[in-house]
């Protein structure tokens, strides 16, 4: 798919933050202060590649807003991370804390760089300079990272596993996703697509739809969007079209996700799968389906591809999906959005648990995992639903109104130092 | 999260108990007769107690809820199933971890709401 070389994430979240803090007539003082992230951290980190050349990549850590509890954000290797992306991901994760009501403020950190063409060594050396070039920024009370596209848990592992090093004692409590052996939690790898699905189930629900008869496509084939392809397709949805970064593939009478995935893992990509039409990214987000479910990179859904969407229901896994524009378009075909702050936000919850349960160290059943996740997932639609109705406002509007009203009063009531 | 309320009532009550509870929005009960008794082991106020305990008839009402009905519907119970003397009876809650609609596979409050 491709990056929309015009758009920038941070004036897209910008106008986002900026629209609904106007109308909700929040003091000036306040708005700029959600504005502007507290702190930005650029990076050099200078890594000896495998062929023996020291090549220097740059990084980011931004906090964007604390004052709900410790940062909380994932952290993104890909070739397009600049720093206004890495501050809108941040500002999108204060939202999306303040949402479903953890108790974290929003944080993101990146590394621009390909983790695709890099060896499984070079990446760890990088990942290891990274986290001694942010050790100041992080830790269990201050800043927990997590992960987001292409890293992992391996990668949170080599995170951890620095931090401890340097403090001189082991720290799981630094990051959240880590596997299951050094404290992961149970049911975080399936946490983001798990409460996309829940979100999927009631937005479908209260449009009084049957379930069984919804057509699904989903753009992105990763960490999100494969788990909620295959819990939809449990519940009894068709899943009709997938994609990923090489193109996708496109079935009316529907594709059984599990088996796509085991294509994925053999060839790299859901392209050639068997009895499919090749489409492209494009052609997916324009497919005749029910519910969209855009779970890639942000930007996909723009002014000049909305008209084109014939989905009833979209359903945000990734982060900054739709541009503003788009939205409007959107808004005026009445198709239902459920924002990005809301329906991905599965994966900060499970995390929470995480640090929950590392905190405690005592460590819940998957099945508890799960069920407390639907729990927040189901409360958290029903407000933002009920808001929106009550205020006659989008999904988006209602879920920006309820996070920024709960920052904002983080903020009025710890006043301003000094 | 869901709970679910077990009490054990006076047969009397069950009536006005049960009105009240569908008037509250609680959509679905089960009751049970059985028989039980407390600390006074079955005798009344003015018995002399034996060794023997005397089972007493009572009605156990089940209700499956969300938590955030569990305190309003508590008071109602204690309201209506008071007695005036002992063997009112009680109320337990108990959490409940889960719920499925047999006709729907709705799970959760939706298969109780």
């Amino acid at each position: 798919m491709k990056r929309n070389k015009m758009l920038n994430p941070w004036q897209m979240a910008l106008e986002q933050f900026d629209s609904v803090a106007n109308r909700m007539k929040l003091e000036p003082g306040v708005h700029n202060i959600l504005r502007n992230p507290k702190r930005c951290l650029i990076v050099s980190m200078p890594v000896k590649m495998d062929r023996g050349e020291v090549k220097v990549f740059t990084g980011y850590r931004v906090h964007h807003n604390i004052s709900r509890g410790p940062a909380k954000g994932g952290i993104r290797y890909h070739p397009d991370v600049t720093l206004d992306e890495v501050k809108a991901l941040a500002m999108w994760m204060t939202w999306k804390c303040a949402v479903v009501g953890v108790p974290y403020g929003g944080a993101k950190g990146g590394i621009t760089c390909n983790p695709k063409e890099m060896s499984r060594g070079e990446v760890e050396r990088l990942t290891r300079r990274y986290t001694s070039e942010i050790i100041s920024m992080i830790g269990p009370e201050r800043d927990i990272p997590a992960p987001d596209v292409n890293t992992d848990s391996q990668i949170m592992a080599w995170i951890m596993d620095t931090f401890s090093i340097d403090r001189g004692y082991s720290v799981p409590g630094v990051v959240t996703g880590k596997p299951l052996s050094i404290g992961g939690s149970l049911g975080r790898t399936e946490a983001t697509g798990r409460g996309c699905m829940f979100t999927v189930v009631n937005a479908v629900k209260y449009m009084g739809l049957d379930l069984h008869r919804q057509r699904v496509a989903v753009q992105g084939f990763g960490n999100v969007g494969s788990v909620v392809a295959k819990l939809l397709f449990d519940q009894g949805c068709r899943i009709t079209g997938i994609s990923d970064v090489d193109g996708g593939i496109h079935n009316e009478k529907g594709l059984d996700p599990y088996k796509v995935e085991k294509h994925t893992q053999k060839n790299g990509s859901v392209t050639g799968y068997r009895e499919t039409e090749a489409i492209t990214n494009k052609e997916l987000l324009a497919l005749d389906c029910d519910i969209l479910i855009p779970a890639a990179l942000e930007g996909q859904i723009t002014r000049s591809n909305a008209g084109r969407v014939k989905a009833k229901i979209v359903a945000e896994a990734a982060n900054g999906p739709t541009t503003p524009e788009a939205d409007r378009i959107l808004k005026e075909k009445k198709i239902f959005v459920i924002p990005d702050i809301l329906t991905n936000a599965g994966g900060v919850v499970v995390s929470y648990f995480e640090w929950v349960q590392g905190l405690q160290a005592y460590f819940w059943s998957e099945r508890e995992v799960n069920l407390k996740l639907r729990d927040i997932m189901e409360k958290a639609f029903d407000e933002v639903y009920n808001l929106s109705k009550k205020k006659k406002v989008s999904m988006r509007n209602a879920a920006y109104i309820l996070a920024i009203s709960r920052v904002a009063e983080a903020h009025r009531i710890r006043g301003l130092y000094p | 999260m869901l709970k679910k309320i077990e009490c054990f009532i006076q047969p009397s009550k069950l009536d006005s108990i049960k009105d009240a509870l569908f008037r509250a929005g609680v959509e679905g009960m089960s009751i049970t007769d059985v028989r039980g008794v407390g600390r006074q082991r079955g005798y009344t106020k003015d018995e002399k107690p034996k060794k023997e305990v005397k089972f007493l008839p009572k009605e156990k009402l089940e209700v499956v809820l969300d938590e955030n009905m569990v305190e309003d519907v508590i008071t109602l119970i204690k309201k209506l199933a008071r007695t005036g003397t002992i063997g009112a009876g009680k109320i337990f809650v108990l959490p409940v971890e889960d719920a499925v609609r047999v006709s729907t596979d709705e799970v959760g409050r939706s298969a109780i709401h």
